[in-house]
């Protein structure tokens, strides 16, 4: 039996999405625009999901949910979108965005900046509060860093907008927080959320932005003027009846933190050398399941593929990016000795995480880490 | 009248007495080429033909990767002595070309009752007549020649592609492939494989040091190969112990090619068995430091097979046009770590010291090591 603790690169579909998708396929089929009852149904169905969905963003009166395919479509319809609606400006974004932000910033057209982080993986607020002039028209900052952990300062960054740039967009991407850290999106007085499916159980393929009344995008994809006309193309309804369901099945009250710490303990007690990269693991400013752990000596590479033979399954940074580069740029962004970057492994949890899965997992750590610091690269 | 492929071969001429052998291997391979395609496969008159094949784009473009084949031309056959017909068929197969042509007729059946200039002429000046909006002739530089050839039967065609050349797959003997998942070693096996030699590949495996990815690589260029190859066996060899102790145990200077030289000794161990008569690398004079001369020569030192090394006066860049006609290319550069960089020395030895490395080695018990390797390799047949 393997055990899988790399859910922030995606998670396994939960059986009650699974079957609510089924359903959807063969029952509730109909096209949501079509015009006899059961298209009816499907449109119902739809709204309960944006229900469900503005809920527990907790977005504020009057926010609108559109649906796509997940949370790289919704970063680039935010900021794309956003960009060209005001076509000038600055746009400024956190040095540990997804790739799904970042490369959106830098070809939307704005004049794109990046907002420093600190050592813990934060976003620097000082130097934040240097780059912020009026005429910037676009901020951009995650709510939990998909390589650490880091639970940004968004109210703070919000009030920072406020107080320079009061016009700029915030945008959200919330695709490693929603549901695992309580998000205020009102609170926050972001304009756009993100958040992608296939991170909470859901399937791949779905996801949606959540706007405030005050957001202003234009859309990216034209057509039958679905979603608003911001995202055309007929709706993704098994996909939604499987968000829909795996976001009501998500336990809000989970015992992840708990087993993260464990984990970490028993990490700790087998390998003296490892650290944390990212904020203190039982700190406030450390999402419950995420834990980003160096091993020096050994190479974050081998000690997954060593991980992988005792039927572990973790992440070394981004799944989207573990092919691309050797060192992260969020641990290079936060000064991460070389070693320690090069030895980064990403431990992600899911509710469904048992504390035995910790125990096996940490005694195969332990086992790997004693025999493979042996034989590393000089 | 029917449609059909006219393979042509090209080395194979110059052979004397020889030369039935290497057809009998050219048609074997031709035929395993076309078998998906249900085509029918024949040799006749110096040119193997292809009929009825469900899909003879796809037949050709997969028999033009076949070693031995000049080249394919997608023919018409017809009764050579209904000449009115062969002239409306040249007419036929100009039709959407415009330009410049000329006809180039050949006769192998010499009592023919035109001779090739009167042929020339006739289906030139019939083809002319009908297309002069569109074609001119140009007997120097044509941009199109419509070939027709008499023999038993009459055949024309007015395309001819490329294939691979080389000499059929199986006539050269057997050769082991050292293939890791870099850009040389895929190339240096494709050209030793297109003088005729079948090769069987030996992969170095260093789980957890390198993945499961990397090994799917090497498979896939291993696929890539043989295609041209007529298939290929690939050995597995499992090389974390030989890298750990050697890292354990070695100078660290001389552990790349203390490791180079393990490599030598598995693969041809594999040959043996496999009844292989030589080894193929990829290495190129100079390229890495395991590669100097020096170097190259304390590799070699530990087998007394042949070593071909093809690509040894290349340089990277022309490897690298090589394996981008070749289409290993593109798999090749997918970045996973490759069993040689696990344990990269800081400072390897260029000019490296005998008396040094038979230390190092003294300290491995070598038979086992390469036994239990090579025992515990997995087989895969591409």
């Amino acid at each position: 039996m393997s055990i899988y603790l790399d859910n922030s690169a995606t998670t396994r579909v939960c059986a009650e999405a699974a079957e609510a998708m089924v359903r959807c396929m063969r029952e509730g089929y109909y096209n949501p625009s079509a015009l006899y009852a059961p298209a009816l149904e499907a449109q119902k169905q739809m709204r309960l999901c944006r229900d469900a969905v503005l809920k527990a963003a907790h977005a504020p009166m009057g926010s609108r949910v559109v649906f796509l395919s997940g949370g790289t479509e919704a970063d680039n319809l935010a900021i794309l979108g956003h960009a060209a609606k005001v076509r000038a400006g600055r746009a400024l974004y956190s040095a540990g965005e997804h790739p799904a932000v970042k490369e959106a910033c830098q070809s939307c057209g704005l004049q794109a900046e990046e907002i420093p982080y600190d050592h813990e993986g934060l976003v620097d607020l000082e130097a934040l509060k240097s780059l912020l002039s009026s005429d910037v028209a676009l901020i951009c900052c995650m709510q939990v860093n998909n390589e650490t952990g880091a639970i940004q300062p968004l109210k703070e960054i919000a009030r920072l907008r406020d107080e320079t740039a009061p016009f700029a967009h915030f945008h959200v991407d919330g695709v490693q927080g929603f549901l695992r850290v309580p998000f205020d999106m009102a609170a926050c007085k972001a304009d756009t959320y993100a958040l992608s499916g296939h991170k909470i159980h859901a399937p791949k393929g779905i996801g949606a932005l959540v706007m405030t009344p005050r957001a202003q995008l234009n859309p990216r994809q034209v057509g039958g003027g679905q979603e608003n006309a911001l995202r055309s193309g007929t709706e993704n309804t098994p996909g939604i009846a499987g968000l829909l369901s795996a976001i009501r099945r998500y336990p809000t009250e989970n015992g992840m933190r708990q087993l993260k710490l464990l984990l970490w303990r028993l990490i700790q007690e087998a390998v003296p050398e490892a650290s944390v990269n990212g904020p203190a693991p039982d700190g406030e400013k450390a999402a419950p399941h995420i834990l980003n752990v160096s091993l020096p000596p050994v190479r974050a590479e081998t000690m997954l593929h060593a991980l992988e033979g005792e039927g572990v399954y973790v992440g070394m940074g981004s799944a989207c990016s573990s092919f691309k580069q050797r060192i992260s740029p969020v641990l290079k962004a936060m000064h991460t000795p070389q070693r320690q970057a090069e030895s980064a492994l990403r431990f992600s949890l899911c509710p469904d995480n048992t504390e035995e899965e910790m125990r096996i997992a940490a005694q195969a750590i332990a086992r790997q880490h004693a025999m493979l610091s042996k034989y590393q690269r000089r | 009248m029917r449609k059909l492929l006219m393979v042509r071969y090209g080395e194979i001429y110059l052979k004397g007495l020889n030369r039935p052998y290497f057809l009998r291997a050219l048609v074997a391979r031709v035929k395993e080429a076309a078998k998906p395609f249900g085509g029918k496969v024949w040799l006749h008159d110096a040119r193997v033909f292809i009929s009825d094949a469900e899909d003879m784009d796809g037949c050709m473009q997969r028999v033009a990767k076949v070693f031995g084949v000049h080249s394919i031309a997608p023919a018409v056959e017809m009764e050579k002595d209904d000449f009115e017909g062969i002239c409306e068929q040249a007419n036929q197969l100009m039709q959407g070309l415009c330009g410049t042509f000329k006809v180039e007729a050949r006769r192998a059946d010499k009592h023919y009752f035109l001779d090739s200039p009167q042929i020339n002429a006739k289906v030139g000046e019939y083809v002319l007549m009908r297309n002069e909006d569109r074609l001119k002739v140009d007997v120097r530089r044509p941009e199109h020649i419509l070939s027709i050839e008499i023999r038993d039967q009459a055949y024309l065609y007015c395309s001819v592609y490329p294939a691979a050349g080389g000499m059929p797959v199986g006539t050269g003997g057997k050769a082991a492939l050292l293939l890791s998942g870099g850009i040389d070693s895929p190339v240096a096996g494709y050209m030793i494989a297109k003088r005729g030699v079948q090769l069987v590949a030996v992969h170095y495996h260093s789980f957890p040091y390198t993945s499961e990815f990397a090994k799917q690589k090497v498979l896939d260029l291993a696929k890539i190969l043989s295609e041209y190859c007529c298939g290929i066996r690939v050995y597995v060899v499992p090389f974390t112990e030989i890298q750990m102790q050697i890292h354990e145990k070695c100078p660290e200077d001389y552990t790349t090619l203390i490791m180079r030289r393990y490599m030598m000794r598995i693969a041809e161990r594999i040959a043996q068995k496999e009844e292989a008569l030589a080894l193929i690398t990829g290495e190129s004079v100079g390229q890495v430091a395991s590669q100097t001369i020096e170097a190259l020569g304390v590799t070699n030192q530990v087998v007394s097979m042949p070593v071909f090394r093809p690509l040894i006066g290349f340089d990277k860049i022309d490897i690298m046009e090589y394996a981008r006609k070749i289409g290993t290319y593109e798999t090749s550069i997918l970045p996973y770590e490759d069993c040689c960089t696990v344990f990269t020395p800081r400072h390897p030895a260029t000019k490296p010291k005998m008396a040094l490395i038979e230390k190092g080695e003294s300290r491995l018990d070598q038979e086992a090591l390469i036994r239990s390797a090579v025992e515990n390799a997995e087989i895969v047949e591409l």
